[in-house]
């Protein structure tokens, strides 16, 4: 693997097709448990293993599997992986089990598992296919923690769920707060992004003009 | 030749009527509520109306001057008032109980998101006011405890929290005297209690002809004759319901806002119907105060009727009688 793939498919991952912010795939789960950050650290964790092993089972099995029934194989994939993340969380973690509730075992129709399997596993080797699985869920977790810590201090005046102040806003716990809080934080992304983007362009055709022109001004400036 | 041509297509017929000029005939007309609220429910209730609107102003400033990138003047030269209007409604929407931040952040709410996010004056989705109503109900418990009337300029005492309406539709009797509901001397928001004031501010606002009077009539009576009719026909219900709550406030002055209301004069009526029905089964639904509620609900229908109803072009015919 050269390192300009894994460089591009870091950045998709992290920023340029993050599944909140850029794609929006998965919302369900991210303005339902965004209300502590513990959930959305919790939540995050449980999505990046289901996507790198899911990642990897769907790549190895890429010529296997048949064009027709390939949804289907896919969740059955996704959902055992699902169900060893479930299993696991409800023996050793019951307290984040609990405030997870149905949005664990949901992971399995997950928009964002569906569409990295359809998309990138399907199609890349097993090694790409881990890396694109480990930084599509960093995007996502990275994300979900972001509204969640918004949502925490805002809505509870609380950090990890240690209390930080009296004072609190209570609009951002409840579910309508959780729909403002990601209009406006997707819409502070694309601000960044696009701005960010628009910079590059322009240094990148900067240095392109510097360097096709080079010559002709130096002779220029000598006649 | 000083003379300056200008070249535009028809109609020409120019009118005097400008934002700022509108806004202003709301805000003399907003003003006998006002000074009703501060009779009944003391200083404190001034200071919260002038909280309001202060920050009302500075959260538009501030928006246009950080992030609109105007200068100074140029906010000033277009400063049209919607914005002092929109501070004096969330006031007045208001409990007297409630702390000095919510006033602040009620404002904030109204003028930044739902306002200016959304493009400015003449582009918000939804009213600003209703909106910061709504923000502030859900985040605090204060908005629902009202304060008791006692004498004019009595100290503050935190009733339970029922206003004759709530009172009206729990125990099917409202807790004060229909004259009281019509001057304004029961619990209460502080613009929202003397209907007296109100109607007089509406009658300022139908003569200088801001407002259709047929709108607010039609959302007043359709939701005292469905809340008659929801109780058995009772025709004792038919004030108190129109009088206890914020109904006044709403159908006059914040229903009627020319953004979030529909184009045409049919698309209005209708709107204001449903509306009426609106507030009467969530009224009767939930037995407590809704209007806010259903003027938001209604106001994100307001696309869709001006997709619908449609003025018709003039000149214009069937296509099959051509």
């Amino acid at each position: 693997m050269k390192k300009n793939e894994f460089k591009n498919i870091a950045l998709d991952g992290l920023a340029r097709q993050n599944p909140v912010f850029r794609l929006i795939l998965g919302t369900c789960p991210t303005l339902a448990l965004s209300t502590a950050v513990l959930n959305g650290i919790g939540m995050g964790v449980a999505v990046i293993f289901v996507l790198v092993f899911s990642n990897l089972i769907i790549s190895l099995l890429r010529s296997v599997i048949p064009d027709k029934v390939r949804i289907p194989a896919f969740i059955m994939v996704i959902a055992t992986f699902v169900t060893i993340v479930d299993m696991t969380v409800a023996k050793y973690l019951p307290d984040l089990y609990s405030s997870l509730g149905v949005y664990l075992p949901l992971i399995v129709v997950n928009c964002i598992i569906l569409g990295r399997a359809e998309s990138f596993a399907s199609s890349n080797k097993p090694v790409a296919a881990i890396f694109d699985g480990l930084f599509m869920g960093c995007g996502y977790t990275l994300a979900l923690v972001l509204m969640c810590t918004v949502r925490e201090i805002l809505g509870a005046g609380s950090f990890l769920g240690i209390k930080l102040w009296d004072f609190s806003i209570p609009f951002f716990s409840k579910s309508a707060g959780a729909f403002l809080t990601y209009g406006l934080l997707l819409c502070a992304f694309n601000v960044i992004y696009n701005a960010v983007v628009k910079a590059r362009k322009k240094k990148l055709y900067g240095d392109y003009m510097k360097e096709k022109y080079a010559d002709i001004s130096t002779e220029e400036v000598q006649a | 030749m000083n003379t300056k041509l200008v070249y535009s297509g028809s109609p020409h017929i120019r009118s005097n009527s400008s934002t700022r000029r509108i806004m202003l005939d709301v805000v003399i007309a907003l003003i006998p509520a006002c000074v009703m609220g501060v009779i009944w429910f003391g200083l404190r209730a001034w200071l919260w109306l002038a909280l309001t609107v202060i920050s009302a102003v500075v959260f538009e400033f501030l928006f246009n001057i950080v992030i609109n990138k105007k200068s100074f003047l140029q906010c000033v030269r277009e400063f049209d008032l919607t914005s002092v209007v929109t501070g004096m409604l969330l006031g007045m929407n208001l409990s007297v109980c409630v702390e000095w931040y919510v006033c602040v952040l009620g404002s904030a709410f109204a003028i930044i998101v739902v306002k200016m996010l959304f493009g400015g004056t003449g582009r918000n989705l939804f009213n600003p006011a209703i909106a910061g109503r709504i923000f502030l109900l859900l985040s605090f418990t204060s908005m629902t405890k009202y304060m008791a009337v006692g004498d004019v300029f009595g100290e503050l005492t935190i009733a339970a929290g029922a206003t004759p309406l709530t009172e009206l539709y729990t125990s099917g009797v409202a807790n004060a005297s229909l004259l009281d509901m019509f001057i304004g001397r029961i619990p209460g928001t502080i613009g929202e209690t003397s209907a007296a004031a109100l109607i007089l501010g509406g009658i300022y606002l139908v003569i200088r002809k801001v407002i259709d009077f047929k709108l607010p009539l039609i959302y007043i009576g359709v939701t005292g004759l469905l809340t008659v009719a929801f109780y058995g026909f009772d025709f004792g219900m038919f004030l108190p319901s129109i009088l206890g709550g914020g109904l006044m406030l709403g159908a006059i002055f914040m229903a009627t806002d020319y953004v979030t209301t529909p184009n045409t004069k049919l698309g209005n009526i209708i709107y204001f119907v449903l509306l009426g029905a609106l507030t009467a089964v969530l009224r009767w639904y939930k037995s407590s105060e809704c209007v806010s509620y259903a003027i938001m609900i209604m106001n994100m229908t307001v696309p869709l009727f001006d997709r619908y109803i449609v003025n018709k072009p003039f000149g214009a015919h069937d296509k099959k009688k051509a």
